[in-house]
């Protein structure tokens, strides 16, 4: 292939993704540059990479409860992400699949109710758990099971929509077929939709991880004891107030977005994958 | 194929099972031993209290003699100091919340107007503390706190760079330029500005917040107005110009410049110490210079610990602050862990052979304190906001600003 | 959601032997394993059942019950096909999502707020406590806490001598009791409390009031708080059930309450604190059009919230579509490489970046001036539209990987064969891209534009976080500023920063405002968007 073609072809795209790749990286460089800066404080002198030291590292292991929120968040945003891709799955091939009065207003309403304003939730939210915590303790307030079971709550929302539209991609006919040949619709769900829209599957439990690993609001009303918190929580103590640990902040940063990398590289394959190899093109 | 079938579904379904189940053993059991509601306390006899980082260690150190004494088992939670005001407010009126929290005096108004904090009487103890501290935790002729820390700001000096802090501003600037240090004075100003930080200067002017009653306490008439205040403002104009005042020195840039040596002076309090005294350097700390002539006069904060006046615990609650974490050793414990001028006046005197902690002391003889009324909520973003704009220039008829910034404060007080 | 037939009947209507299919005559592994997790959840939901039942929780008892009958109804009848897909997560969309929503509608009807924070009951309780002082000039007694049966009793010293009395006995000195030191060691036919039976009692002990003579009115009674020292103490307040009414005993000034205030007031207007929570209609929407001091800043606020939320979609979806699609071809090597990279601002927690940027913007020290613009002060977050620019920046940088992701799935499942046919038919990469990508990829992601609007039309933390709304509007009596969108306003203006007075009611009454607002615009987007074509 001569260069001129390899480049309008393939080349440019490498152009392009060099410059994403700096663009997405820059401002990363300087929490790694801190994160092996002995000297507290962010330093904002710009001298990036003038010191190297793991000491930094050594203090977040020893003196902090890092690895236990680390786990914390990991066991939310698991659960959470194997919930919410069951259940938008379930709900986006209900939708996609089944004509059914109130069917159009339903995905509306989905659309909309998750657009509501959450600055307000703590206050319900509160409320909510600490009712449901009198009844069954294991959903009451500083309950990791019961801030994965709000995360639950948003499943529905943009999720149904992202595989909503996948689904409808799949022809009719692959139904219509395996229906024929005697299988039932839970069959045919799971064993010949299900694995067609498996990328699909793998973006929304990504988003679905990571939104759980992010979140703040949520996690800091229902999660009060300090062994049960999140990252999200327990590093923003670290630079919130007057008495900042930048020195524990940069280095836990860069270990806490390790997981999301090996989340997106585990899952990369089905989304890479894609419909390729799929029944779909027979 | 129907096997496959089965077993997938099983397999997703279980694990979704799997999730609950897992997830309630585990926190029943955590949970359990972290969190104690309201109801369930009456009969066992726990207590719960809200502390944030800094002092878990002191204070789960009285919880154990505490525990040991009475068989009363006391969960120490911590909690984000930033939440602490907001979530107690949420969850007292509920039923639930801490029957005891740390927090600052100046939330003590709020709390009282909302009826979340009991009163305590301490008898004779009241004056085994400091009268700052115990002025700061009354509202209305009663004592709602135990205070166990007081803290303000000061001039900071690296002792490698100056000698001494003189008595006005202009000669510290002109010391400070003569170090020939890249600054010669810092302060954080940040873009929303710092009016805590820059009180005792505006003090200097006379022109303090609130009038303050002739018993100390403060009235709901603003008294930053008038002459005085525009003086100020003129006064954060010329210093902005010469280059003293910028807003772009936030907390950090201005923590970390002096941790490189390139002031002589920096305008902070307790917390910074450790960040100094890591970097290796020899610091002392001296009272604030006038900018104005008169008095220069920081802000002093008291930290200190509210009892839920929905309590169900609410005699074990007053008889652990009182009786425990009102005692020398818990004052002391709770001084090693935040660097802050104990309240109790016998433990002060323990610690005072510490400089830094005799400079602070020093620098708050001539303090006051921030105002807890209800009002001071409606205060701060007006005031640091204008100063702020006053700084950047943004503002550049700085008496103007300064009295139009007064009128909506009034405004909003007025609502 | 209840009348179901699948989609393909109409189709094959006249060749369905229904009983063959149907999942509930067939006893194979499929139908036990739903029996097995039918069975699991019932025994879950009976469980919650009993346990609300004994706690005398009946909002949950009845939702559990509901819940549980519709669940089994569902997955029991052959006539609900969809619902047995969508139940799950209705379930948890109507507990956790549509109660928040009707909650907040609950309050923005009431006056929850400073001054206001606690029911009626609560107040008298903390208007008592309050008003119950310390006698000036009284002495402090060393305090025991007693028993002689169920009558609770205090014992104090006083001048060496020890007295004792319950609440209708007045103190009476006893013969015969010792003291250890500054303790009182024995009471004879009283039985001293140890600290843990004080605390078992507490909530009596605290009550506890022991007057010291007959002459309770002049000489008050004595009181504890700790269980170890007595008070004397006095009520300046009494409450009165009958008439509603606090009454200062000193004074003679009585404080009726007044339910629509939610405060107790005298006859000349005095109040009390705290005063109780009570529903006040519509006020909190009327305030928030009302006031004349949001009306002007509410304007620009608004213009700029559907900006950025708009320019925000706009930007990130723009570029990751780009990147998505320029990624998409199987023949590039490092794509992975590429794609793990890219994805690093989204790995990175939010809140860290907004701290990361707000430096790395600083005028004078940061990144940006410093190396990139050689020293330049450019006012990056102090200007009002450079502000507005960092913003929508910093949002690019944040956001853009989020969209390069649900383009890279939906691409996915695009059939590959369409381009292919299309390039044979001759068409260029740009008519590939416009006629066959772009409608595909449009109709399965513009749902997600749209509730990424209303994401961004709420994006409260990177505001908050990045510029705090600044800066300020100099022109306005409020707190708000140039980069500040309706949500962030809402937490400036009610209170919620700390800065201004509670005032939850007003603030929910906003949100649900907005919520309107958003809902509409979105609702209406999305009625017109090409996607509910694809819906028919």
């Amino acid at each position: 292939m001569a260069f001129g073609r390899w480049f309008k072809e393939i080349g440019f795209r490498h152009v392009i993704g060099v410059i994403a790749v700096i663009y997405s990286v820059f401002p990363i460089l300087f929490i790694i540059s801190a994160a092996f800066d002995p000297r507290t404080g962010l330093t904002l002198s710009n001298d990036l990479f003038s010191q190297f030291s793991l000491e930094n590292f050594t203090s977040l292991f020893n003196d902090t409860m890092f690895w236990r929120w680390f786990a914390n968040t990991l066991e939310i945003g698991i659960f959470s992400a194997l919930g919410t891709v069951l259940m938008g799955a379930a709900a986006a091939y209900a939708f996609s699949r089944y004509r059914f009065s109130g069917r159009k207003q339903g995905l509306l309403v989905l659309m909309v109710v998750q657009m509501f304003p959450q600055l307000l939730a703590f206050v319900a939210v509160f409320l909510l758990l600490m009712t449901l915590g009198d009844v069954v303790p294991a959903l009451g307030l500083n309950s990791k099971m019961a801030l994965i079971c709000v995360y639950w709550g948003g499943a529905l929302g943009a999720n149904t929509f992202l595989m909503y539209g996948t689904f409808n991609s799949i022809p009719l006919e692959l139904d219509e077929a395996a229906k024929l040949d005697g299988a039932s619709h839970s069959q045919i769900y799971w064993t010949i939709i299900l694995p067609l829209v498996t990328p699909i599957l793998a973006v929304v439990g990504l988003l679905a991880f990571i939104g759980a690993f992010n979140d703040f609001v949520l996690a800091n009303t229902v999660l009060s004891g300090r062994a049960n918190w999140t990252l999200a929580i327990g590093m923003n103590q670290w630079v919130g107030g007057n008495e900042r640990s930048w020195e524990w902040f940069a280095p836990g940063a860069l270990i806490a977005a390790v997981p999301i990398l090996l989340v997106f590289l585990f899952l990369q394959r089905y989304i890479v994958a894609g419909l390729t190899g799929g029944s779909v093109k027979g | 194929m129907r096997r496959g079938i089965s077993i997938l579904t099983a397999a997703g379904l279980a694990m979704t099972l799997a999730a609950c189940g897992g997830g309630s053993s585990d926190d029943s059991t955590s949970g359990a031993a972290e969190e104690t509601t309201a109801s369930e306390t009456g009969a066992s006899g726990s207590l719960t209290i809200w502390v944030d980082d800094n002092r878990e260690v002191a204070v789960t150190d009285a919880a154990k003699a505490y525990e040991d004494a009475t068989g009363t088992t006391v969960d120490v939670v911590v909690k984000d100091f930033a939440n602490i005001r907001a979530d107690f407010s949420a969850q007292v009126p509920t039923g639930e919340g801490p029957d005891i929290t740390v927090g600052a005096h100046d939330w003590l108004g709020g709390f009282v107007k909302d009826g979340l904090v009991a009163p305590i009487e301490f008898g004779d103890a009241l004056a085994d503390f400091n009268t700052v501290s115990t002025d700061a935790f009354t509202y209305d002729g009663q004592v709602y706190g135990l205070p166990y820390a007081i803290e303000n700001v000061a001039v900071i000096r690296n002792t490698a760079l100056a000698d001494s802090t003189p008595a006005t501003f202009d000669e510290m600037l002109a010391k400070g330029k003569a170090a020939g240090t890249k600054y010669p004075f810092l302060i954080q100003v940040g873009d929303e500005g710092d009016a805590y930080t820059m009180y005792a200067f505006q003090t200097s002017f006379g022109a303090p917040v609130f009038v303050q009653n002739d018993d100390g306490s403060y009235s709901s008439e603003l008294g930053l107005g008038g002459e005085n205040g525009n003086n100020f403002a003129q006064w954060l104009q010329d210093q902005a110009t010469a280059g003293v005042l910028d807003t772009n020195i936030t907390y950090d840039v201005a923590v970390d410049a002096f941790s490189k040596g390139e002031s002589p002076y920096i305008v902070g309090g307790p917390w910074m110490i450790s960040a100094f005294t890591d970097a290796g350097i020899d610091v002392a700390v001296d009272p604030i210079p006038s900018a104005g002539g008169e008095t220069a006069s920081p802000f002093v904060g008291v930290q200190g610990f509210y009892v839920n006046a929905n309590s169900q615990n609410q005699l074990t609650a007053t008889d652990f602050l009182v009786n425990y974490l009102g005692t020398e050793d818990s004052q002391v414990a709770l001084y090693e862990a935040g660097d802050r001028v104990p309240a109790l006046n016998a433990a002060a005197d323990a610690v005072s052979d510490d400089p830094i902690v005799a400079g602070f002391a020093a620098a708050a003889e001539n303090a006051v304190p921030m105002p807890s009324i209800p009002e001071m909520d409606s205060v701060w973003s007006f005031w640091g906001v204008t100063e702020a704009n006053i700084i950047n220039g943004t503002a550049t008829d700085a008496p103007a600003a300064w009295t139009e910034m007064v009128s909506n404060i009034q405004a909003e007080l007025d609502k | 959601m209840t009348d179901v037939s699948p989609r393909t009947d109409e189709r094959v209507k006249q060749k369905e032997p229904r009983k063959v299919f149907s999942q509930a005559t067939n006893w194979g592994p499929g139908f036990l394993t739903k029996l097995i997790l039918m069975a699991a959840v019932n025994a879950l939901g009976l469980y919650v059942l009993v346990n609300a039942y004994t706690a005398g929780s009946w909002v949950v008892f009845g939702g559990m019950a509901l819940i549980l009958v519709a669940v089994d109804y569902v997955y029991f009848s052959k006539k609900t096909l969809a619902l047995k897909y969508l139940t799950p997560g209705l379930v948890f969309l109507l507990v956790f999502q549509i109660f928040v929503i009707l909650y907040t509608g609950y309050v923005a009807l009431t006056n929850y707020g400073a001054g206001h924070m606690v029911n009626k009951s609560q107040a008298i309780d903390a208007i008592l406590m309050q008003n119950t002082r310390r006698v000036e000039g009284t002495a402090q007694y060393p305090l025991a806490v007693v028993r002689n049966g169920s009558d609770l009793g205090f014992a104090i010293i006083e001048n060496d001598e020890v007295f004792v009395g319950t609440a209708d006995q007045p103190l009476e000195a006893v013969d015969g009791a010792t003291i250890d030191g500054t303790r009182i060691a024995e009471v004879p036919g009283w039985e001293i409390l140890s600290m843990g039976e004080v605390t078992e009692n507490q909530t009596d002990v605290l009550a506890l009031r022991v007057p010291i003579s007959d002459d309770y009115e002049a000489d008050g009674a004595i009181g504890t708080q700790t269980g170890t020292t007595g008070f004397v103490f006095r009520s300046v307040l009494t409450y009165d059930d009958s008439s509603d009414a606090l009454t200062n005993e000193e004074t003679g000034t009585v404080y009726t309450a007044n339910g629509s205030t939610g405060q107790f007031e005298s006859a000349d207007g005095e109040t009390l604190n705290p005063g109780w929570r009570v529903f006040v209609g519509l006020d909190n929407f009327k305030d928030a059009f009302g006031d004349g001091r949001y009306a002007g800043p509410f304007v620009k606020v608004l213009v700029w919230t559907f900006a950025f939320a708009f320019l925000s979609v706009a930007t990130t979806f723009l570029l990751g579509m780009v990147l998505a699609m320029t990624m998409n071809d199987e023949r590039m090597r490092g794509r992975k490489f590429y794609r793990t990279i890219m994805l690093m601002p989204y790995a990175f927690p939010a809140f860290m970046t907004a701290f990361l940027f707000a430096g790395l913007l600083n005028t004078k020290y940061g990144f940006f001036n410093e190396v990139l613009f050689g020293g330049a002060a450019i006012p990056w977050l102090q200007d009002p539209w450079l502000a507005k620019l960092s913003v929508l920046f910093v949002n690019l940088w944040m956001g853009f990987p989020y969209m390069f992701l649900i383009c890279t799935g939906a691409l996915q499942s695009i059939p590959s064969d369409m381009n292919e046919a299309a390039r044979i038919d001759g068409a260029n990469g740009f008519k590939v891209w416009r006629y066959i990508t772009m409608p595909q990829l449009m109709i399965q992601v513009t749902p997600l534009l749209i509730s990424s609007f209303a994401f961004n039309f709420n994006n409260f933390n990177l505001i908050y976080m990045l510029t705090n709304g600044g800066p300020r509007f100099e022109d306005s009596s409020v707190p708000v500023g140039s980069t500040d969108i309706l949500i962030s306003m809402v937490y400036q203006i009610s209170g919620l920063s700390g800065e201004a007075s509670r005032n939850f009611g007003l603030a929910s009454a906003m949100s649900i405002i907005i919520f309107i607002i958003v809902g509409a615009v979105s609702a209406y987007s999305f009625k017109r968007s090409r996607s509910m074509e694809g819906a028919q």
